[in-house]
């Protein structure tokens, strides 16, 4: 009888003697290693101090005084070594939405109080087995990856779409340090696919998507005489200091210029970035030769293939999905890139240094900085309700319009108040977002902006330490569309700083207190250029989180743009 | 999020205790059917003792807003305190809420 369990620990949580002890004996005796926890706190220090992937399965009571199995369940969820651990929920009150919840939560199994012993066994053994093969798979991929480091040369035939797909997943993983070489290959290994050896053309792409046909399409024409018989290749070689991949196809070619930036044109088209983004994100060069049909592409494999943010993100990074990877990375090709910022620099001399660390791996904020000439630069912040990819999403409506109202763009009140009308459009009841638009005037020595709800912005003149804050009250955009924002104005001298932030900032907390509101921002703005602190924003930033007696905690996406007048 | 919901001379009060954050927009969407029920014709939220609201909790009252005024239902805020009314004064809310200070 001892066989079912094979040495498999469980973790059982219930704060009823009687419970614990059924289960304890019950699983005992068909050779389970069993550990108890009498309230949802002691299971958490167990499973906190344990080592990794040491239980096999957490079976949770649902109602307990405390921690309740809900909250622990939450827990479990959030923290990166436990994320995959299955968890069978026990609960006498079970209506469908109670199920419904834990399901969301990460409750796969489900067993009713009181409990029937035969079910117990079998669903126990169910969710152990499950996790063993998960695990397995896992080490099986880990091993491969580290084979796959091993590639010095080769050449790799491919055909189809899933082709396309398992190759780049498989090729990238021979370069880890590289994020973005996933996406960056299945990009270019499609575009041979369906441009090249099938012979979709951009107009014919964008109808079949419309319609909904395209993967139709592709099935098709892979089977088609004309085209069955092609494949593409991609020839990989690893020198000393970067790695080339050759990918070639049988198509006629393209003309591939427009296709290397990304075309306003095209901003609101199902496709038609994937070469671009590939180009910024995963790749140091691009380069096509002839018709079309071959593209080399070169990955540097020295540091310092990283754009301008990536230095601000967070270091859980390397436990996101490749799905939440890609909008992270297509996220950051919002904000400018650094070289975008030294041209800052050198047209308008203006020094501009940002802060942009979303909660989650996608966050709702998004800032930008806009030369209008050698005297004027545009900034703004922008901050929607809610986090995750919900805001996420609205991150990439507000650029867009952005991109597309060119406008105004000097005149702060009338500028905030067309994108207003727009948002108002887009965005459903309960919506919104909060935003600060500004212009930097050198000449006239002005910072004149229009405010939607935002932080204030700030202005600081570091020799005489002098701080003004910005009225920045208003309506928050999409709210109401016929709402009009006015400018308002605040010195900027020789030698100032603008600051703008998200609410995180203002409302970050030191340990079991209030909010550091505004007026703790400022302060530590305040002591940190008292100290000779550079008045860049991450080490403002820091100064400011760190100049409690605990370090602040951040509950929501954080941006700080910074400003300062170089000459 | 805590709350209590009464009716007094004709006019139903929604009070909201302690704090009103990102996590407890699923909380109030249930409660919505139910605090405007009855064919009532003006409701007061009353915020006297509510200590924290951050952004998210003004998409909230805007939520609330959008509802009651498909009911025919008036909102009025009333009596925010500290941090909660600065959030409000900062979002301009008294443009699109009657507020009772």
């Amino acid at each position: 009888m001892s066989v079912q369990g094979n040495g498999a620990r469980i973790l059982i949580v219930d704060d009823e003697e009687l419970s614990r002890q059924i289960l304890l004996d019950t699983l005992g005796f068909v050779g389970y290693v069993v550990d108890c926890a009498d309230s949802g706190w002691d299971a958490w220090e167990k499973l906190d101090a344990a080592p990794t992937n040491f239980y096999d399965l957490v079976l949770l009571d649902r109602s307990m005084p405390g921690l309740d199995g809900m909250e622990l369940l939450a827990r479990i969820r959030q923290d990166n070594r436990l994320l995959h651990l299955p968890v069978i929920m026990q609960t006498a009150v079970a209506t469908s939405e109670d199920i419904a919840d834990g399901i969301k939560a990460g409750a796969y199994y489900y067993l009713a109080k009181p409990l029937n012993l035969k079910l117990l066994l079998s669903v126990v053994g169910q969710a152990v087995e499950e996790q063993r093969t998960r695990r397995r798979l896992q080490d099986d991929l880990e091993k491969r990856a580290a084979a796959m480091r091993l590639l010095r040369a080769g050449l790799f035939r491919f055909r189809t779409p899933d082709e396309a797909n398992s190759l780049a997943s498989a090729l990238a993983r021979s370069y880890p340090t590289n994020r973005n070489l996933a996406f960056g290959l299945t990009e270019m290994f499609m575009n041979a696919i369906e441009h090249g050896n099938l012979g979709i053309s951009y107009d014919e792409k964008s109808r079949l998507i419309d319609e909904g046909r395209l993967d139709q399409e592709i099935q098709t024409r892979l089977s088609h005489p004309d085209f069955r018989d092609r494949a593409a290749t991609v020839e990989v070689q690893r020198l000393a200091e970067d790695v080339h991949f050759c990918i070639r196809d049988e198509g006629e070619g393209f003309d591939w210029l427009p296709y290397l930036e990304i075309d306003p044109s095209r901003a609101f088209s199902t496709h038609g970035r994937g070469i671009a983004m590939s180009r910024r994100l995963s790749f140091d060069r691009i380069d096509y030769r002839g018709a079309g049909n071959e593209v080399n592409c070169t990955v540097r494999l020295s540091e310092g293939h990283e754009v301008a943010w990536a230095s601000t993100v967070p270091m859980n990074i390397r436990d996101m999905s490749e799905d939440l990877k890609t909008a992270h990375d297509m996220q950051s090709t919002l904000l400018p890139t650094q070289a975008q910022i030294d041209e800052i620099l050198s047209v308008s001399g203006m020094h501009v240094s940002s802060v942009f660390r979303p909660n989650k791996e996608i966050g709702g904020d998004v800032w930008g900085a806009i030369p209008l000439d050698e005297n004027r630069l545009a900034i703004y912040l922008a901050d929607f309700t809610g986090h995750g990819v919900t805001a996420a999403l609205n991150t990439f409506r507000l650029d867009t319009l952005i991109k597309y109202t060119i406008e105004d763009r000097d005149k702060p009140g009338v500028y905030l108040t067309r994108l207003n009308q727009k948002m108002a459009q887009i965005l459903p009841v309960g919506h919104y977002c909060t935003m600060l638009y500004g212009v930097i005037d050198k000449r006239r020595g002005l910072f004149t902006f229009a405010a939607a709800a935002a932080p204030p912005p700030l202005v600081f003149e570091p020799v005489s330490r002098e701080l003004w804050k910005g009225d920045s009250r208003g309506l928050p955009l999409g709210v109401y569309a016929a709402m009009t924002y006015k400018d308002r104005e605040m010195p900027f001298p020789m030698g100032g700083m603008v600051m703008l932030f998200s609410d995180a900032l203002s409302e970050a907390r030191p340990e079991a207190a209030r909010p550091i509101g505004v007026g703790g921002v400022s302060e530590g703005l305040r002591q940190h250029a008292a100290q000779g602190g550079a008045l860049e924003a991450e080490a403002i930033v820091e100064a400011i989180i760190n100049g409690w007696e605990s370090p602040l905690s951040i509950v929501d996406d954080l941006t700080v743009l910074c400003c300062q007048r170089a000459f | 999020m805590k709350f209590n919901i009464s009716d007094s001379n004709g006019r139903r009060v929604f009070s909201l205790l302690d704090q009103m954050t990102f996590a407890d927009r699923a909380a109030l969407d249930q409660v919505l059917p139910q605090l405007m029920a009855g064919g009532i014709r003006e409701l007061a939220v009353d915020m006297e003792r509510l200590d924290y609201m951050d952004s998210a909790g003004l998409g909230m009252l805007l939520t609330l807003r959008d509802q009651a005024s498909r009911a025919s239902i008036t909102v009025t805020l009333v009596k925010p305190q500290g941090d909660v009314k600065d959030l409000l004064v900062l979002a301009c809310f008294d443009t699109l809420f009657k507020i009772e200070y």
